[in-house]
């Protein structure tokens, strides 16, 4: 038992934050700020960025060797993640950690050696292609179909995927796709890559409350090769729930919690016009220190899924929980801040007297996704009852 | 960073919930609450013999020179077990106050008794006041010749009905900190015990002294020096006391699971139902964020570093999150537990009973709230950025 880092990982961690120090100056941020993103940053900037974060080796640290990677324990991906999301840097999201991850493990040896060495490098982004407009927690029910022409042995994938993170930026799409509708609901489905500069994807926009767009990509009539698929035919069900959990892994970090509660600490302890400290208010003293126990719980569940990860433990239904446990926190942060803003709260980012250049109304919105994507916290807590405690479904 | 148990760790929790769960059936467990002593002497011999009454003791005083964390194992596993033992007023208030502070004659006189299982001792802190400030110590010790003499009244004393001596802190001058520890024989003439009529199992007193005679030798420390004595005893005491509540929710849990699982109604285990589920997973998921809090403040405090934020962090989640969770399980099982030969009642008054002691919620945020405002860095932990927060 060790909660101290040791000094290689403490070295680490000094070494990522003065990378991100370096990289993200507020001239940076000035520039290529994007509130019109998902990912709060240029598509531009977002994909120069990843090929430096891949230059400078912080992508595949854990992988092994014989791909690329760095064989670094999961100690050192966590801490990564973690100031990656203090700073809120770009980039952090499914094309370096769950996809790659996935492929990792599921992939043929020949998706391995013609796409690891890209992720690593950062010059690829990904799409992941689960969610229809019909099939949204009950993923099983999902209709978009691949045929295989037994002429060539490709397949021709055709339907529509929605609520589809950054497709407009992604070079790939990692799609469930039902290859056999005769099979009962979680058999007869297969994964694909997909190549989005094919003939027959399409995208379109759709705008959010949160002031970004997203995206749906209709496929018709897309030829993709059968070398493009992971894993076994009809068996992608499996392929599908492992990649789920390296997604909630990699989501479930510290960092932004960690962000929230300095900023939080910094705005409330600045003196105001009138002289007083929002900090000299017993309720918000109160406030903030029960936010700041959550806040380490929430730390502590981060570094413990890395331990476990570490020591070759799989947790599963754990990494449910550290997610459920990290997005609570952070949407409970989100509300504390702008109740603490109090009139100032509403303000929106541009506007001249907006606190905190208006961010906290931004996140207030936009985070509202966390109580829903990646496995909503309902479904988060059926899931960590049945496969966690045992409960019956 | 590896915030797992290692080989040793895993073996001394597994060993101390085996123990916990034989120890005592649960009709012993009630008998003992009307029991002055509070615990079963046998159960605490045997205890000892486990090495576990001195498991913190340093080897030449009879102890096994393993640390706090591993205290906070055992401690977790009794809480789990139900198991009432003189453990916190023996070895986590009078035992590290005597090693940490006691003269060498006090320390090898009092902890290879205590590491054998053969004393009981306890301290005397609290007053009618209830506060755990150095301000609410009214007890005073007058010098008189030599030595001094002690008048006051001290409440929430544990087991002070079997204690050989009793460690009580008062007053020995006019400054606001002159306080002082003196260890004083229970049976001293002028010294009275009172058991207190409590839910949660603790045997908790009422201890008055009258013009006690107390010999220059009975100090223990340095006079005038007790109050940071105090507050680092009242720090272990969050600690472990958080660890025992960790073992409360666990039992809590393990009997609610059980209980979804096999109970039916309409036709299926209500445990199927997804309010139920949802129940559960909310204390588990408490359960998991109060274990590793308090984890990390056993593991620092044993390792002799500043704990003040990482144990209060730790009692004031686990001060208000397992009382919680013992009222969501009672609200799982219904009437079935509202009985008293249903078990769950023994973790539903002993949540509260732990969540009041060394520092309820509100004291430990207060606590907190003090750091925060005094010493941001210390507030925000070791992990902290030391750059100004990014802003766009």
């Amino acid at each position: 038992m060790d909660f101290d880092l040791t000094p290689d990982e403490a070295a680490f961690r000094a070494e990522v934050r003065a990378f991100l120090t370096r990289e993200l100056t507020p001239e940076v941020w000035r520039e290529h700020r994007d509130l019109g993103e998902q990912g709060m940053w240029t598509p531009a900037f977002t994909k120069a960025f990843r090929r430096k974060l891949g230059a400078a080796g912080y992508i595949g640290m854990g992988w092994p060797r014989e791909y690329g990677g760095g064989g670094r324990s999961r100690v050192y991906q966590a801490i990564f993640w973690d100031e990656m999301e203090y700073f809120r840097a770009p980039g952090l999201d499914r094309s370096i950690t769950y996809v790659p991850n996935a492929l990792l493990a599921l992939g043929t040896e020949q998706q391995k050696q013609s796409l690891l060495p890209r992720v690593m490098r950062g010059e690829l982004s990904w799409f992941v292609g689960y969610s229809e407009p019909e099939a949204g927690s009950d993923l099983a029910g999902l209709k978009a179909a691949a045929v295989e022409d037994p002429a060539t042995g490709d397949f021709i994938i055709t339907g529509q995927k929605s609520f589809s993170s950054d497709a407009h930026m992604a070079d790939y799409g990692w799609v469930a796709v039902r290859t056999d509708p005769a099979m009962s609901r979680h058999r007869g489905i297969s994964l694909f890559i997909v190549d989005m500069t094919l003939p027959g994807v399409q995208i379109t926009k759709y705008p959010t409350l949160a002031g970004w767009t997203h995206h749906a990509v209709y496929f018709d009539q897309v030829r993709v090769p059968r070398s493009m698929m992971v894993g076994e035919l009809n068996e992608g069900w499996r392929v599908v729930m492992g990649a789920i959990d390296f997604e909630r892994a990699a989501l479930a970090s510290y960092g932004l919690v960690g962000f929230q509660l300095d900023r939080l600490l910094a705005w409330c302890g600045a003196e105001r016009a009138d002289g007083t400290r929002k900090l000299d208010d017993p309720l918000v003293q109160d406030e903030l220190v029960r936010l700041a126990i959550e806040g380490e719980g929430t730390r502590l569940m981060t570094y413990w899924l890395a331990s476990l990860h570490a020591r070759g433990l799989m947790p599963q239904h754990e990494t449910s929980l550290a997610l459920l446990v990290k997005r609570e926190t952070a949407r409970r942060f989100d509300v504390a801040g702008l109740e603490m803003l109090g009139p100032f709260g509403p303000l929106r980012a541009g506007s001249p007297w907006a606190e905190l250049e208006g961010d906290v109304e931004v996140e207030y919105r936009d985070r509202l996704y966390f109580q829903f994507a990646a496995g909503g916290f309902d479904i988060t807590r059926n899931v960590v009852a049945q496969r966690g405690l045992g409960l019956p479904r | 960073m590896d915030i797992t148990l290692d080989e040793d760790q895993a073996m001394i929790l597994r060993s101390a919930q085996e123990f916990a769960r034989e120890a005592l059936t649960p009709a012993r467990i009630r008998a003992l609450e009307a029991d002055d002593n509070g615990f079963d002497a046998r159960t605490w011999r045997r205890m000892a013999d486990l090495g576990w009454a001195g498991v913190v003791f340093p080897e030449r005083y009879g102890g096994t020179g393993l640390g706090m964390f591993e205290l906070g194992l055992i401690v977790e596993a009794l809480g789990q077990g139900a198991v009432p033992s003189p453990l916190f007023s023996t070895v986590v208030e009078a035992g590290l106050l005597l090693l940490e502070a006691g003269s060498e004659a006090q320390r090898a006189h009092w902890l290879p008794r205590i590491a054998a299982g053969g004393a009981i001792l306890t301290t005397a802190l609290l007053e009618p006041g209830g506060a755990l400030g150095s301000a609410q110590v009214r007890a005073c010790a007058q010098r008189a010749g030599a030595g001094f003499r002690l008048s006051g009244t001290k409440l929430f004393v544990r087991d002070a009905g079997a204690a050989a001596a009793i460690i009580c802190l008062a007053r020995s001058g006019a400054a606001a900190d002159d306080l002082t520890w003196f260890m004083i024989p229970a049976d001293a003439p002028g010294l009275a015990r009172r058991r207190l009529q409590a839910a949660g199992g603790e045997s908790l007193w009422e201890v008055t002294f009258a013009d006690v005679a107390v010999p220059a030798d009975a100090v223990v420390g340095a006079v005038g020096a007790g109050w940071p004595l105090a507050e680092r005893l009242l720090l272990r005491g969050a600690a472990l006391k958080a660890a025992e509540l960790v073992g409360i929710g666990q039992a809590s849990l393990d009997l609610t699971l059980e209980y979804a699982r096999t109970r039916v109604q309409f036709g299926v285990p209500i445990g199927s139902f997804q309010g139920v589920q949802h129940h559960c997973t909310e204390m588990y998921r408490d359960l998991t964020v109060c274990r590793l809090l308090a984890w990390q403040a056993c593991a620092r405090l044993g390792a002799g570093r500043d704990g003040l934020r990482e144990a209060a962090m730790a009692k004031a989640k686990a001060s208000e999150a397992i009382p919680a969770l013992t009222r969501t399980a009672h609200q799982i099982h219904g009437a079935v537990a509202y009985y008293r030969d249903y078990p769950l009642e023994l973790y539903y008054h002993r949540a509260i009973a732990a969540a009041a002691a060394y520092g309820d919620a509100g004291h430990q945020r207060r606590a907190l709230a003090g750091l925060m405002r005094g010493d941001l860095a210390r507030f925000q932990g070791e992990h902290r950025h030391d750059l100004p927060v990014h802003q766009g």
